[in-house]
């Protein structure tokens, strides 16, 4: 029942003030960095909403990773698929509970993300001296960076990749790309299972304005979306 | 158990067997239905109207195993219905061959979650032969067969608009929904190219009709519908069944056996009853086999007597034979125009509201393959899955650009289907392996395929045609793989689950297994009311076709037992 349910409720953070703190914290937790700090006024607020939000996530008993693995995924949630002004980040659509609950269940799944984050800590731990989730930004950003432009030169190692055509697009400086190739299938799961949290939980849903799974007497297509398509199209309706 | 008598006994609960126990029960027969799978029950069985966070495994399944190529056949919410592979009964392919065998085993069989699109026979359809040669002919014609497609659209409830295209004849339909955005723009590019896009012709009802209620638009027909506004066998043919109180469905039995009398006829049906593990038998006047194409025939084939040493009714050899599937190809594309489109519900009615019917049917000429396919599509604002952005998400990296891009991209992705005729081939057939018996000890189909190169040329026009309508919408064709390769240039055999022939239908015994009524040459009290009757493998999906037989063959053995000949 609601143990399974790993996401912030969507009434929970359609209230306007709830929303904006969480966004205005994760912001500076993950675009400006901590260094910017956070607004004293807001402090107080967060002070409480976090106490809230650890109250309903305490509804999940983590149940396969321990505290450090656990800490590494919330952190990654939040890098992979940050909060922005379309919703919150991955953490707070449940990934860091959806990855637990499936690797309780999958030793093969569970064997990536032990192997992927001991992998991940070490390499922030190499960096900067501290493991994945305690690590400047600046630091956990260049080890996804590396990952990315590794994986472009690389492929993940599951996927076939068109690894040249897809290099050239790479926006990321490639530092170290080798060195990230053993996180590559770690880091390709963690993302895809993080993204896939994000995206099936109500913040996400509500951030791509999914609006179906719904009930109507007749079918309509609004002429605005027609009008948008074909005035962006080569083609014309009849 | 007691064994008691009926007047027909009908195996397989599906869209034939369905259709044929419910208007033999209105008229009075008395029906024993047996299905390899158990009951359906909708409101535990269907997931309508759920989302994937309403589960912790957000529809990956346990453990994620949909991840690993390990989950349930066309998805976690699809309604229970089969798969490709099913637990301790195989079945084998002979070396260098491939085929796919989906299998439902459960009331309402596939038409559970199947795609539902509604397409009648055209007189070509059933007259291939004398327009071009190849293949072979149907003992029936359009107009034979016209007043049972006309019966079983009433009943079930069709979509589309009269159009007046010889190759795609009209029928009996209830009004289809609005176009989508990106379907209008495929139309749009459809009409530069000569590519005619028409409503969707779908078992969907948008009115009311015999207490169902009209479409609700949440386009998840494959889940299984809880208002029963979408045809499937279960709900619409098979509760009606028994709600004459002539038909009683025999459940998680599988036949083994068609039993033969002294005298040549069938008796009855010998099943394993899968609960006890127990051979049992079930006698009536009249035996029909519905339980899908290739088990029809490994039925059959697995019916041997000493009247019929070589399978029940298979006194030409040529049960098993001119197995057909339908060549498929895609082709998928990003169309700009879309991008960032304002929102709305693109669930519709479940599939595609528009497709085009095979336009060049007086070209063939002009073309190197001799019969015709029609155009499905696929697009939208989806719900998302697990999978939904995973493309996406490695070609943006990470981080706040993956966000923009999802939201932009969101509704882009655009999917164009082919859906051809096979024409059948003496390489193409179903025979018993000599070795391998499923769970059951009953031996099991070896598959034998080969598609020639009519199949893929015209999977290549396929290509080129959905290429055209891409790139005329502005949009931008996504890689393709080898097009030489199955799998890749042409659907792996098996793989549409549109197969059929194996018993097929004719005037002379001699090269042809049942005759225009689906009732056996050799065994008049022996019917086929499944897609195993097929001659031909027109590019109309079979389902209504099947109703259609079947429900013909259903009226004339109502007869034929009122007379007192079976």
């Amino acid at each position: 029942m609601s143990s399974e349910r790993g996401f912030v409720s969507v009434k929970a953070l359609q209230a306007p003030s709830r929303r904006e703190v969480l966004r205005r914290v994760a912001l500076a937790v993950t675009a400006a960095g901590l260094a910017q700090g956070i607004d004293p006024a807001d402090g107080a607020q967060v002070h409480a909403e976090v106490e809230s939000e650890r109250t309903f996530r305490g509804e999940y008993d983590v149940k396969y990773f321990n505290a450090r693995e656990f800490r590494a995924l919330e952190r990654l949630a939040e890098l992979v698929v940050p909060a922005d002004e379309g919703g919150p980040s991955a953490r707070e659509g449940g990934a860091p509970e959806f990855i637990d609950l499936l690797a309780s269940q999958n030793r093969e799944l569970a064997d990536i993300f032990t192997g992927g984050i001991l992998w991940l800590d070490a390499a922030a731990a190499a960096r900067g001296g501290k493991q994945f989730a305690d690590a400047a930004e600046s630091d956990q950003t260049a080890l996804l960076d590396a990952l990315v432009a590794a994986e472009r030169a690389y492929g993940d190692g599951e996927t076939r990749w068109a690894t040249g055509e897809y290099a050239r697009f790479s926006v990321f400086g490639i530092r170290e790309p080798a060195e990230a190739r053993r996180g590559l299938r770690f880091f390709g799961w963690a993302r895809r299972l993080i993204v896939d949290a994000y995206y099936t939980s109500p913040v996400g849903i509500k951030d791509l304005g999914f609006v179906g799974n719904s009930s109507h007497t007749d079918y309509e297509v609004p002429r605005e979306a027609i009008e948008y398509a074909f005035g962006r199209s080569p083609v014309r309706e009849a | 158990m007691a064994e008691k008598d009926y007047d027909v006994i009908v195996v397989g609960a599906g869209a034939g067997g369905g259709t044929m126990a419910r208007v033999l029960g209105e008229r009075g027969a008395k029906v024993a239905l047996l299905e390899a799978g158990p009951m359906i029950d909708p409101r535990n069985d269907f997931k309508t109207h759920k989302w994937p966070h309403d589960y912790g495994h957000r529809g990956a399944e346990d453990g994620g195993r949909a991840y690993f190529g390990r989950g349930t056949a066309y998805g976690f919410f699809t309604t229970v219905s089969g798969g490709w592979q099913l637990e301790g009964e195989p079945y084998t392919s002979a070396p260098g061959t491939r085929f796919e065998w989906f299998r439902s085993r459960v009331v309402g069989g596939r038409t559970n979650h199947y795609g539902r699109m509604s397409f009648r026979f055209s007189e070509m359809d059933f007259k291939p032969y004398s327009r071009d040669g190849i293949g072979r002919d149907w003992p029936i014609s359009y107009e034979d067969i016209a007043p049972w497609y006309d019966r079983a659209e009433e009943y079930i409830g069709v979509t589309g608009t009269v159009e007046g295209i010889p190759s795609a004849p009209d029928g009996k339909f209830h009004d289809p929904p609005a176009p989508k955005v990106h379907e209008r723009l495929i139309r749009a590019a459809g009409r530069k190219l000569g590519v005619p896009f028409i409503a969707n012709r779908r078992a969907v009802i948008t009115r009311s009709i015999n207490g169902r209620a009209a479409c609700h638009y949440c386009g998840q027909c494959g889940r299984g519908c809880l208002t029963a506004s979408n045809y499937s066998a279960s709900q619409i043919d098979v509760f009606p069944a028994v709600e004459t109180g002539n038909v009683t469905v025999i459940t998680d039995s599988m036949a083994r056996a068609v039993e033969v009398g002294d005298g040549g006829l069938a008796r009855g049906v010998i099943y394993v009853d899968k609960a006890a593990r127990s051979e049992r038998r079930v006698r009536g006047r009249a035996v029909v086999l519905a339980a899908s194409a290739c088990e029809t025939a490994r039925l059959m084939l697995n019916s041997k007597s000493k009247h019929f040493p070589d399978g029940i009714a298979n006194g030409s050899g040529l049960v098993g034979r001119y197995l057909m599937d339908t060549v498929g190809f895609s082709l998928g594309g990003t169309l700009p125009a879309l991008e960032n489109l304002p929102r709305y519900d693109t669930d519709g009615f479940g599939g595609a509201h528009l497709y085009a019917p095979w336009w060049l049917w007086d070209g063939h000429s002009k073309l190197d393959f001799p019969r015709g396919y029609h155009i499905e599509m696929g697009g939208g604002f989806g719900m998302p899955g697990p999978g939904s952005f995973g493309a996406l998400a490695r070609e943006a990296g990470y981080g706040r650009e993956l966000k923009r891009r999802a939201r932009e991209a969101y509704g882009t992705l655009v999917g164009l289907s082919g859906r051809g005729e096979m024409i059948p081939n003496n390489q193409s057939y179903m025979d018993i392996d000599p070795e391998v018996v499923d769970r059951w000890g009953i031996p099991v189909p070896r598959f034998h395929f080969s598609f020639s190169d009519y199949e893929w040329k015209q999977a290549r026009h396929m290509e080129r045609t959905f290429r055209d309508l891409i790139e005329a919408a502005g949009g931008k064709v996504l890689g393709i793989g080898n097009t030489a390769r199955e799998g890749e240039g042409i659907a792996v055999p098996g793989s549409i689950i549109h197969e059929v022939g194996t018993a097929r239908m004719g005037d002379s015994p001699a090269a042809s297994v049942l005759n225009k009524y689906c009732q056996a040459h050799e065994v008049r009290n022996l019917f086929v009311a499944d897609g195993a009757s097929f001659v031909s493998n027109p590019d109309k999906n079979p389902t209504l076709t099947i109703n259609a037989l079947s429900w013909r063959t259903a009226e004339y053995l109502a007869e034929e037992l009122r007379k007192g000949n079976v």
